[in-house]
């Protein structure tokens, strides 16, 4: 559970988002125009980048709590893969999620290792894991990226644009995985695919001028969709269920 | 079968290295105690194999960590401008003629330390100014410094007389020639510390590896880790230059031949980085003793003409991938 009180971001001395009040209890889709400030909103509850206000997940302020804590609490997958390491396997990706419960020094323990292994399973990602990451398709590593969120075992998962880089088939898979994990975990979808917000079937957060206003329903409407993005709508999307 | 034959040719160098030089030593000789030549190997070809084998461990382990850090294949100490801050402090020191000691250590020492550590908090502090993706800004940065210490240097230079100018050139030119145990003693203190602390941040740097805002996002205190390691690694390579000048591209091309020889996450490399880059600065050692030329060739002379290439090699197969 996130609430966010009175925050105001700036980047460059050009405010991105002023006095933005929120109270996010369940799974929520974050959507506006590019550059309204989607992504930044998404950076602040992480703790990516500075802003004033207060931000508390689990009712603790964000600014007192330790970067473990939080990943222990919350994990965001990105629309893209930035990767130096150009050796990396599949397998030793998907264990770096582990990290905030790593003991000191020591390695990653047997415990690290099985939930990796299953959770390869699950994302039916087992015959990649000694692939090289840099060697994947896209939608791989889109997988394998949620594959990495899930080890890390955090309640709040965060998608920043999930299905910007992938075609209509990847896009269908990674939209029914990340339905599917409503069940134990809550979504914080940020996306300018409505097809997909509407399928994930939760709260819209909707952000245009610096602020952010709250639907329950009523938003995939054409009218409103007409109204709030200024431009006429007509279905012409992917059947995602 | 190639990592192989490589490991092998540089032990074999390493045991051999000792025997060679100006003088060439017999085992006979060296275990006789009233025979000079047992002194010229204990005193003279054995420190000194150790203090390049360690000089190489603190060069490579620096370059494979600035590497890691700053995600670009081209950061180590040397690109960066810490070697010449190293320098020129070194020259200040020769032109103002204190070739006193303080407190038992040679000021040319004494200032070139202080001139790396300062090249260091100076960048540190102006990368603050940059943002995280400007990783290329520091590089410039780096070279930007560099530039400024050499046009400082001519200046040194230029009101320097020949004695005072000989002396800076040897500098420059960076040399393992030393006498005694008490460098490699230290040497030795430093590279062991610095191969347990790099190893203690395996896991860290495997993350960092890939990307600085990842890393957070798992639970990485990335400025501070990025901070400890930096300053320890500086004050290692700070030490190092002040006592044998700067020796250029160890630090480029020994983390690279060992991604090649070794294609793996860098916590696996950090070992291996450390043992083959004292191996190939002893090699190189024993190519600059050998040489039969007046006088020994300076190190940094070696490094460069096999770094030079392999770092234009570096470039070019980077810009056709």
């Amino acid at each position: 559970m996130i609430e966010i009180n009175n925050l105001t971001c700036s980047y460059d001395k050009k405010t991105i988002l002023k006095d933005i009040n929120l109270s996010i209890n369940s799974h929520i889709s974050i959507l506006g125009a590019n550059g309204s400030g989607k992504s930044t909103l998404a950076k602040t509850i992480c703790k990516l980048t500075n802003f004033s206000g207060e931000i508390l997940i689990n009712s603790k302020n964000t600014k007192e709590i330790t970067a473990i804590e939080m990943a222990k609490n919350i994990s965001y997958i990105p629309s893209k893969l930035e990767i130096y390491d150009a050796f990396i396997s599949v397998e030793e990706f998907v264990l770096q999620g582990r990290f905030p419960y790593k003991k000191g020094f020591f390695d990653y323990s047997d415990d690290d290792k099985s939930i990796t292994k299953q959770t390869l399973e699950l994302l039916k990602l087992t015959h990649l894991k000694n692939n090289a990451l840099s060697s994947l398709s896209s939608g791989e590593q889109q997988l394998t990226l949620i594959a990495q969120a899930l080890t890390q075992q955090s309640k709040i998962i965060i998608f920043d644009e999930p299905t910007a880089n992938l075609d209509p088939s990847n896009s269908k898979v990674i939209a029914q995985r990340i339905k599917s994990l409503k069940d134990y975990h809550q979504i914080i979808l940020i996306t300018h695919d409505l097809n997909l917000a509407s399928f994930i079937q939760s709260d819209v957060v909707f952000i245009k001028d610096k602020s952010a206003s709250f639907y329950e329903d009523n938003f995939f409407t054409n009218g409103n969709l007409a109204k709030l993005y200024g431009v006429e709508f007509e279905a012409l999307a992917v059947k995602y269920d | 079968m190639i990592r192989f034959f490589v490991w092998l040719l540089l032990l074999a160098v390493l045991i051999i290295s000792p025997f060679l030089g100006a003088v060439s030593l017999h085992v006979a000789d060296i275990l006789n105690p009233q025979n000079i030549n047992n002194a010229i190997f204990f005193d003279i070809r054995l420190p000194r194999v150790l203090f390049a084998f360690f000089a190489g461990v603190i060069l490579s382990l620096s370059g494979l960590l600035f590497q890691t850090l700053f995600r670009n294949a081209l950061m180590t100490p040397y690109t960066l401008g810490i070697s010449s801050g190293a320098v020129l402090g070194a020259g200040i020191a020769i032109k103002l003629g204190l070739g006193t000691l303080f407190f038992g250590i040679a000021s040319i020492s004494l200032f070139g330390f202080f001139g790396a550590v300062l090249t260091v908090f100076l960048l540190i502090y102006l990368a603050q100014f940059l943002k995280s993706s400007q990783q290329e800004s520091l590089l410039l940065l780096g070279i930007a410094l560099s530039l400024f210490y050499t046009s400082a240097l001519m200046i040194v230079f230029y009101l320097g007389d020949t004695m005072q100018n000989d002396m800076l050139i040897r500098f420059t030119m960076g040399s393992l020639s030393i006498i005694g145990w008490q460098n490699p003693i230290i040497l030795g203190i430093i590279s062991l510390s610095l191969i347990l602390v790099v190893y203690m941040y395996r896991y860290e740097l495997q993350l960092l590896s890939i990307s600085d805002t990842g890393a957070s996002l798992k639970g990485v205190n990335t400025k501070q880790v990025t901070l400890k390691l930096l300053i320890i690694s500086s004050l290692g390579i700070g030490t190092l230059v002040s006592i044998s000048g700067p020796i250029g591209f160890v630090g480029l091309i020994v983390p690279h031949m060992v991604s090649k020889l070794y294609p793996s996450t860098v916590d696996k490399r950090i070992l291996k980085t450390a043992i083959f880059g004292g191996f190939f600065l002893v090699f190189c050692d024993t190519i600059a003793r050998t040489l039969q030329t007046q006088s020994e060739l300076p190190i940094g002379i070696i490094t460069a003409l096999i770094g030079g290439p392999f770092f234009i090699y570096l470039i070019i197969t980077k810009a056709s991938r």
